[in-house]
């Protein structure tokens, strides 16, 4: 395996009775990186997660986490893991502190040692606050941040959060990723599920997952890419006759009122590279005695790219 | 494990111990149960005994019938409801349930008596309930037997007489002999109940899952919790041994330290197939209905209330694979007996095999997997 490489999965399948959970898998993350995994309810992130984390046997295929060979070499796994369950799973009748000391204690950290991480965790999560507090009293996102901390005990290189923002509300959720983008610029490498496709901006690479199988995957830049075949850039003009005939190297796909003198149009075209070819296309379009109002390359949101991935599966199909 | 930090299997003993304090419903099980148990049962077998009630038919009116009836009237175990005046009547009354029984004393008792001729006298029993039956005709016979002794005495004929001699000591009570059945009955129960949620309440919850992913054994789990709910229940062998000694003056004829030695392996059987129960259950109800369904043959076997021997040789055979029949033994030879665990090494022996076999099973069944 690639030293490099955090994880590395090779054709993995999960079959529960007729039912195939992850479907011939494959998967690289490297270390250091923030690797999100999307989909829909149901696609199979949680059992890929489990495998991953030794917590499920597959039935066929390689699992390596850090070299190490799952679910034989789970042991290795776990002292360099931080894992956080998709539903709540610390214990509610415990308190915050009690929570994160008995983890500690797990983990074999001497008593002076604990003490002095779990008030560095309380302070990190701005729990400090509530530290004897039951978990159970707690909001969602303290309740969240207290299962961050659980996973961080023991100062994790590899960090694996199932769904860990499923139910919390937005404002929280930005929080959240805030201490997440933290961590990583520690060197902590981060795999996160999630079915936000908003979230998934903040990744530094994606694997959209669909019915056990991995139906796209890079950055999510490279994803919006891949499905419209470029950037998407929007165009808004002033002057007669028609932009497009101006930008014959991009492709419009679609195209406003069409400018009659002295009115605006506008369109949308593709291009390879928005950042590189902008100036390139005002300048033609200047050229061509058109007045440029705006140029500038539209959001695609990853629920489009979603959408249009899961479709042209099914019409490939 | 690095330098100074403590055994991970004291952490999962404390983390046990503090929810159990938290946990109002198990301290209330912990505590309440056997003192509830122990109240009821001291206050039930404690006093004098209860009566069974008997109608009586004279239809000889002599001076033999009366002496008899006096007789009757003596005895203990009986109190004299109605007297009746016919058979009939007297059936109507026993299967009316105003009576367990009557007693017929047939026209021509006296006369037949004095002459020397052998006479009859008939007992109607309500045979629904055996032991009411049976307490019926054992007075019966005592009745008879003292007044065969007192007419053989007048009129200088021979007699058998019988002496008992108790072999138990010279005086067992009612609350003796059973003292060792409830105590065996709150040390099943209590523990295995209480512990077989212990696994299953972690999967039920999802805790198990993030328990799982840190570097924790199954023997680190499944010891640090028997050592938590051992602590725990330890109060209960206290309190019923207390409650027997100091309340009801429950004599112990053996050592109290045998007493404790043996009573501990039980407590960590019972914890052990809890725990057993737990692993083996999908969820707390399952776990709960479990501990039950195994304590009927437990109960049925265990020769407290009825002797297994007198039951059926399956009976016999079944009880000695119980491991609560075993301790009922071991407990009566120690307290009723006076006797030592040296004397009673065959249940204490399986006792050991017992506990043995609960605390390595259940942790050998334990996967650390989420299914």
């Amino acid at each position: 395996m690639d030293p490099a490489l955090a994880v590395e999965i090779v054709r993995l399948r999960k079959v529960f009775g007729s039912f195939a959970a992850v479907d011939g898998l494959d998967l690289r993350i490297a270390k250091g990186e923030i690797y999100g995994l999307l989909g829909p309810n149901g696609a199979g992130k949680t059992t890929l997660i489990r495998i991953l984390c030794g917590l499920m046997a597959p039935t066929s295929g390689e699992v390596l986490v850090w070299g190490h060979r799952m679910p034989w070499e789970r042991d290795a796994l776990i002292r360099i893991t931080g894992y956080m369950a998709q539903k709540f799973s610390l214990y509610e009748d415990l308190s915050v502190k009690e929570n994160l000391e008995f983890y500690g204690r797990l983990y074999g950290m001497p008593f002076k040692a604990l003490k002095g991480r779990v008030s560095e965790l309380l302070s990190f999560l701005s729990l400090e606050d509530f530290s004897d507090r039951l978990a159970g009293r707690l909001s969602g996102g303290m309740k969240q941040r207290l299962a961050l901390g659980v996973a961080l005990i023991h100062r994790p290189k590899f960090l694996i959060l199932d769904e860990p923002t499923a139910g919390v509300d937005p404002p929280i959720r930005r929080a959240f990723w805030d201490y997440l983008r933290g961590l990583n610029k520690e060197s902590v490498t981060i795999l996160i599920t999630t079915h936000y496709m908003d979230e998934a901006e903040n990744c530094d690479r994606i694997a959209l997952m669909n019915r056990g199988k991995i139906i796209a995957e890079g950055t999510p830049r490279e994803l919006k890419r891949g499905v419209f075949g470029g950037d998407v850039v929007e165009i808004t003009v002033r002057g007669s006759g028609d932009p497009a005939l101006a930008l014959p190297f991009c492709r419009v796909i679609e195209k406003g009122a069409e400018g009659c003198s002295g009115a605006a149009s506008s369109l949308k075209v593709i291009v390879q590279d928005a950042p590189r070819e902008m100036p390139a296309m005002v300048n033609a379009l200047e050229r061509a005695g058109f007045k440029v109002v705006s140029v500038s390359p539209t959001y695609v949101n990853l629920e489009d790219v979603f959408v249009r991935v899961v479709e042209g599966v099914r019409k490939g199909a | 494990m690095p330098e100074g930090a403590p055994p991970k299997v004291l952490a999962v003993v404390r983390k046990e111990l503090i929810q159990l304090t938290r946990d109002p419903r198990s301290l209330l099980m912990i505590a309440l149960i056997p003192l509830v148990v122990m109240l009821l049962f001291g206050v039930g077998y404690g006093g004098s005994s209860g009566k069974v009630g008997i109608i009586i038919v004279d239809m000889d009116r002599g001076q033999m019938a009366s002496a008899l009836i006096e007789a009757i009237s003596e005895t203990p175990t009986i109190s004299v409801k109605a007297y009746a005046g016919s058979v009939e009547e007297a059936r109507r009354l026993v299967s009316g349930g105003t009576a367990a029984s009557a007693l017929v004393i047939p026209e021509g008792f006296t006369p037949s008596l004095m002459s020397g001729s052998p006479v009859q006298i008939l007992v109607v029993i309500d045979e629904a309930s055996p032991t009411l039956a049976s307490t019926v005709k054992d007075s019966m016979l005592a009745v008879t037997y003292y007044f065969q002794q007192e007419y053989a005495r007048q009129i200088h004929g021979p007699s058998v007489e019988l002496i008992y001699n108790s072999v138990y000591g010279p005086k067992v009570t009612n609350l003796e002999a059973f003292t060792p059945f409830v105590v065996a009955l709150v040390l099943q129960l209590v523990p295995t109940t209480l512990i077989s949620i212990a696994i299953c309440r972690e999967k039920e919850k999802g805790t198990f899952e993030q328990l799982i992913m840190s570097p924790v054994s199954r023997f680190d789990i499944i010891f640090g919790k028997l050592v938590a709910y051992f602590t725990a229940t330890l109060v209960d062998m206290l309190i019923t041994l207390f409650v027997a000694i100091y309340i009801f003056g429950v004599v112990i004829r053996g050592s109290i330290l045998d007493l404790m030695l043996i009573s501990t392996v039980y407590l960590l059987g019972s914890l052990g197939l809890g725990m057993l129960i737990s692993v083996l259950s999908r969820n707390q109800l399952q776990a709960n209905q479990a501990a039950i369904f195994i304590f009927i043959p437990f109960l049925l076997f265990c020769g407290g209330l009825a002797p297994v021997e007198l039951l059926s040789p399956q009976a016999a055979t079944i009880a000695n694979i119980n491991p609560m029949y075993h301790f009922i033994y071991a407990l009566r030879g120690i307290m009723v007996k006076g006797y030592g665990l040296t004397q009673l090494l065959q249940p204490t022996g399986a006792l050991l095999v017992y506990m043995g076999a609960m605390m390595s099973i259940a942790p050998a069944l334990l996967k650390l997997r989420v299914e």
